[in-house]
């Protein structure tokens, strides 16, 4: 069992007897401090969708199914595909990736974990920790140096991610894949 | 009784073996966070349910000691009572009262429901011939856009049961705002002569206040900000007079009180200048309201008294809960968010920068934008009383609630 504050997407976890895999975990904060946390979810065996609501401390049973280590290959519309350490390849839609699909571009060397069901690739999720490139994102305004201030950065693959005022274009910055939070400059 | 619920009654009546029809109540389960807000609401919903869509309700609150200050015919010993129409029980560990389910359950801002009622709702969710209990959680009042996305949305609890957010909020979206039916016209009323709001202060002990004095209600929690006001107010070429209940307002205030705050008395009087502190008792909800509908000026704290300042039709400052990380400040800045959309830029940025710098603390900066309040009074006064009208919609929360539970 896993606390759905600590759900990612890429989990599978049983409800109402059925497998569903995580697409999109959305935490946010009611009175008194309570984690609300949002799933977006996707039926493994009926491929219908829903979205749920939780207290971050319900306990969600999170299911363990075969994992592989895998790289991204290439994109063939609308599948992504991975290769694992033998050179076999599994196709993964990409609805099934959710946010983790902004992270997933050309020339990635990400150790993801491939989640299968009944043989069937199901979710892919990425290390906590990636690293990308900052191919645009506007001149430090204030000489900032502190990372209190936030400006929005466009990484490879496009994708936006808010980073410190100090960041360059041509940057490589870490980023937690969970939150889309920028942790540093690397 | 409104259709919508006359409707749902029949629907589920007609289900074989239903035990609706003799067990047609719902439960309310509120612990007590921070002596009235919690309960201030539950209690408020409670009443409307009764009143106006004819639902038997259980309410079961586990600190009736703190109950008892805003219902004060309420007996804390007692395990069962009934009042405005409510079944009230105490909520002991284990419950003293045995629970039969009715239609709804709803844990107050996710509140952790007894076992024994957890044991029931999973013993009617394994038995197809008994109708499970249509299990809500009502949260937390918040102006955030994620509220929409999250509100009614389910929660498959590990025993199988299925359990619905249900989320107050300011869009049509979201599961509204507790308004009883009749509350703004009583309000006009009581607002339209002047004799009403004299003759409540006098019935709460309060003297000295004249018509053309300034009242400003303070029910807050503690901060520098509210000392940093009596300071100033102490200077005012006009009087004002700031009621204060005992509880956290007056701590901030030790250095200008005459003896320690336990000491003080309700109706009692400390003159500071053109100032005058007046100790308020306890009220009940409905005196509360004439309260805030006869002031100039409210300062709130919470979710209660926060919603029960604005149906006032009065210009308020609202001191939100204290969050870790300054939580509460995102909370606040998308109410005011909401709260300014239609008002010109410069009352805008003067009531948001009051409520920000009395949210912070911050002395000085909430004296200053105090004094720009005067050059925006008639405008805010304006906009307070159009505010309750545009908020409400076309629902308020208790309509749309019983909505909700029809559709599921």
């Amino acid at each position: 069992m896993k606390t759905a504050h600590e759900i990612r997407p890429g989990n599978v976890i049983m409800l109402d007897g059925s497998p569903w895999v995580v697409q999109k975990t959305d935490t946010t904060r009611s009175g008194r401090n309570a984690a609300i946390v949002k799933l977006k979810l996707k039926n493994v065996l009926l491929d219908s969708g829903t979205e749920q609501t939780f207290k971050g401390e319900d306990k969600l049973d999170d299911i363990v199914l075969e994992r592989l280590d895998c790289t991204y290959s290439y994109f063939a519309d609308p599948m992504y595909v991975f290769m694992d350490e033998e050179y076999n390849q599994y196709d993964v839609e990409a609805d099934n990736l959710g946010d983790a699909a902004d992270y997933i571009v050309d020339g990635i060397e990400d150790v993801c974990q491939v989640t299968f069901y009944e043989g069937k690739a199901i979710s892919v999720e990425l290390p906590i920790h990636i690293t990308r490139e900052v191919i645009y994102t506007e001149p430090s305004a204030r000489g900032d140096t502190s990372g209190k201030v936030m400006k929005p950065a466009t990484i490879t693959g496009g994708g936006i991610v808010a980073v410190a005022d100090f960041v360059k274009v041509g940057d490589k910055i870490e980023i937690d894949s969970r939150t889309g939070e920028f942790k540093k400059r690397v | 009784m409104p259709i919508v619920y006359a409707s749902f009654l029949s629907n589920q009546q007609m289900s074989v073996n239903s035990p609706y029809t003799t067990h047609h109540h719902w439960d309310i389960f509120c612990t007590v966070v921070d002596n009235y807000g919690d309960i201030g609401v539950t209690w408020r919903l409670a009443k409307q349910l009764v009143a106006e869509y004819d639902i038997p309700i259980n309410l079961w609150v586990d600190d009736l000691l703190s109950f008892s200050h805003i219902l004060p015919m309420l007996k804390p010993h007692k395990a069962q009572q009934h009042f405005n129409g409510v079944n009230i029980f105490h909520w002991g560990k284990p419950l003293k009262v045995d629970f039969e389910a009715g239609i709804v359950v709803i844990e107050a801002f996710g509140c952790e429901l007894p076992s024994q009622v957890k044991t029931v709702l999973e013993q009617r969710h394994q038995h197809p011939q008994t109708l499970a209990p249509i299990w809500l959680n009502l949260e937390y009042l918040s102006a955030e856009e994620w509220v929409d996305g999250c509100h009614g949305l389910p929660s498959s609890q590990p025993n199988g049961v299925k359990k619905w957010f249900y989320f107050p909020g300011f869009t049509v979206n979201t599961g509204g705002l507790i308004c009883e039916r009749d509350l703004f016209s009583q309000r006009d009323e009581w607002q339209a002569d002047p004799k009403h709001k004299l003759a409540l202060f006098k019935q709460l002990g309060l003297q000295g206040i004249n018509l053309q004095d300034t009242v400003i209600s303070v029910f807050s929690y503690d901060t520098p900000a509210l000392m940093a006001l009596c300071e100033w107010w102490q200077t005012s070429t006009t009087p004002i007079h700031a009621l204060i209940p005992q509880g956290r307002s007056l701590h901030s205030l030790v250095s200008l009180l005459p003896c320690p705050v336990e000491y003080l008395i309700p109706g009692q009087q400390i003159k500071l200048g053109n100032l005058t502190l007046h100790i308020l008792p306890m009220t009940d909800q409905n005196d509360f309201d004439r309260l805030l509908w006869s002031c100039d000026f409210n300062i709130v704290r919470g979710e209660d008294s926060f919603l029960r300042a604005q149906w006032a039709a009065k210009p308020f400052i609202w001191h939100i809960y204290p969050q870790e990380d300054d939580y509460h400040l995102v909370k606040l800045q998308a109410f005011m968010q909401i709260y300014c959309d239609n008002l010109a830029p410069e009352i805008a940025t003067t009531w948001s920068e009051v409520n920000l710098a009395f949210n912070q603390g911050n002395a000085n900066a909430v004296v200053t934008h105090w004094q720009h309040l005067n050059s925006v009074n008639v405008s805010l006064m304006q906009h307070a009383i159009q505010w309750p009208i545009n908020a409400l919609k076309d629902a308020d929360l208790a309509s749309r609630l019983v909505q909700f539970v029809d559709k599921i």
